[in-house]
């Protein structure tokens, strides 16, 4: 840290300030909480509490099997997340790295690295993999469905 | 790492620091550096949440009206500004109405969660005037891991609220920020190739240089005029992953009623509600760090925190511009612009970048 002028003031962790953020984030919306439940009302009523769907009786529950349609593209995601994180420390050594290693040395990795994903990439959209999955009833003509 | 990053930890006169030294809390030892570290992190969370009380209630109807050509609040107080008292008061004492499927625990964790995370982010940002909470090495990947955090709150607030729009919205919102993250997170990347740290005060400080002088006027260097296409394409992420249109997709009024805040009431939904505007403001304030320089801007540099907020309401401003100009995209069509374009252009920029700093550290090569 080489001659700057820093013994002059007080020097925290910085952790400390990040969770002290940390608890007052949770203390702010806690305490909303406390002041709206010791001023609202409570009015308790049966109808009143039924899952809203337009106004119709609510039909049948919300804990169906239930297809999310993007299984394939949510793979993807975590392929492509983890090559996101191993990135990062090549992005912040590079420009030093210019320097002492040359071009060919600092960059080729990276783009041997990405290319292998973009390959993956090239297949998955091929195969379809990158499309909002269509589910059986979209596919099948119109007079079959129920 | 020594000799890669110019700045060490501990440089940046933080805002707990200032207080420990202003107030001698300093020298009670740790103790005393808890309470300097509560005392900013109030001031810090105190600001973040006023800000989205004047935009929530206020600005945002004053402004969407202002694009449809009406004219909004204007009964209580000058302009109708005393609405966000009106409003809070209205919203905190309305009755909170459990739907009767709701899964209790995760109901009741998801707006907290949703507005303690997008809170948590502005830790690391740098505001200006002295106002930064903390500087760590990691600053800029801290930043987009925390804002990711809100993804959990959306779907537990979809999945625990029972109710079939909910569910939906709240699997949108997860497809969009897998989608949207990495390009994102990408092309923040490109950000960290010029700037050669992860530190925000860093990658602040490495804007201030001029880029070149213009008849006088001297124009900065920041990233988003140095590298105008990896700010566009930041920009498009940031809308997506804040689920701003037109990317609103968890919420949808159009088709799913309001997502995965349907079954949402009283002080439950103004958390979740603060916890949007806390998270388009946490994108405001992430591009205006490491694209629009931070705090920069003429004048004193005790004008800083003026120039941030500045820059942060711009960026909220675009929002809702562009809430009132673009339709929203399908849900397909979103997957498909994430995946093909998006993607894909976000890595183009990355080696764009690479190769661009290549040629100016090593002309030669």
């Amino acid at each position: 840290m080489g001659g700057f002028p820093r013994s002059e003031h007080t020097e925290m962790n910085q952790w400390i300030a990040v969770g002290a953020l940390a608890v007052v984030g949770l203390l702010i919306p806690i305490g909303m909480m406390v002041v709206s439940y010791l001023i609202r009302p409570s009015v308790p009523e049966t109808s009143k509490r039924a899952t809203y769907e337009s106004g119709e009786v609510p039909t049948g529950g919300t804990r169906i099997r239930f297809n999310i349609q993007y299984y394939m593209v949510a793979l993807l995601f975590v392929v492509f997340d983890i090559e996101t994180v191993l990135l990062f420390p090549w992005a912040v050594v590079y420009r030093d790295a210019l320097g002492e290693v040359g071009v060919v040395h600092a960059m080729g990795p990276m783009l041997l690295f990405v290319g292998i994903l973009v390959v993956g990439l090239a297949w998955a959209w091929r195969t379809g993999a990158v499309e909002w999955a269509k589910s059986p009833r979209q596919v099948e003509p119109e007079v079959d469905r129920p | 790492m020594t000799g890669v990053a110019p700045l060490q930890s501990g440089e940046t006169y933080l805002l707990p620091e200032r207080i420990a030294d202003l107030t001698g809390l300093g020298e009670f030892g740790v103790l005393g550096e808890l309470v300097a570290a509560f005392v900013g992190a109030f001031i810090v969370g105190s600001l973040m949440l006023a800000m989205t009380g004047v935009a929530g209630p206020w600005a945002k109807r004053k402004i969407t009206a202002a694009f449809t050509d009406r004219i909004a609040v204007n009964h209580l107080g000058p302009a109708g500004i005393f609405i966000i008292v009106a409003d809070s008061v209205r919203l905190l004492s309305k009755e909170n109405i459990i739907p009767e499927d709701a899964d209790r625990p995760a109901y009741d964790l998801a707006p907290i969660v949703i507005a303690a995370s997008a809170l948590l982010g502005f830790a690391v940002i740098p505001m200006g005037s002295g106002i930064h909470l903390a500087d760590p090495e990691v600053g800029l990947a801290y930043v987009f891991a925390i804002a990711g955090i809100a993804s959990i709150g959306l779907i537990m607030a979809g999945y625990a609220s029972g109710n079939k729009y909910s569910m939906l919205g709240g699997l949108r919102a997860v497809a969009q920020n897998i989608a949207y993250e990495i390009p994102l997170v990408v092309t923040g990347m490109s950000v960290v190739i010029f700037a050669g740290s992860l530190q925000m005060s860093t990658i602040v400080e490495a804007q201030a240089e001029p880029l070149v002088t213009v008849a006088g006027l001297s124009i900065p260097a920041w990233y988003a005029i140095v590298n105008p296409f990896a700010f566009v394409l930041f920009l498009v992420a940031n809308f997506a992953e804040v689920g701003r249109n037109p990317f609103d997709m968890p919420e949808a009024p159009a088709e799913l009623v309001a997502g995965y805040q349907t079954e949402y009431s009283s002080v439950y939904f103004v958390l979740v509600y603060l916890g949007e505007f806390l998270h388009i403001f946490l994108g405001g304030a992430i591009i205006t760090t490491i694209f629009l320089g931070g705090p920069a801007g003429p004048g004193p540099a005790e004008l800083g925190i003026v120039w941030f907020l500045v820059k942060i309401w711009g960026v909220f401003l675009l929002t809702q511009w562009l809430r009132s100009a673009i339709p929203r995209v399908r849900i397909d069509q979103l997957i498909e612009i994430g995946w093909k374009g998006m993607l894909v252009l976000a890595f183009a920029n990355l080696v764009l970048t690479a190769v661009i700093v290549a040629l100016i550290d090593a002309p030669g090569l």
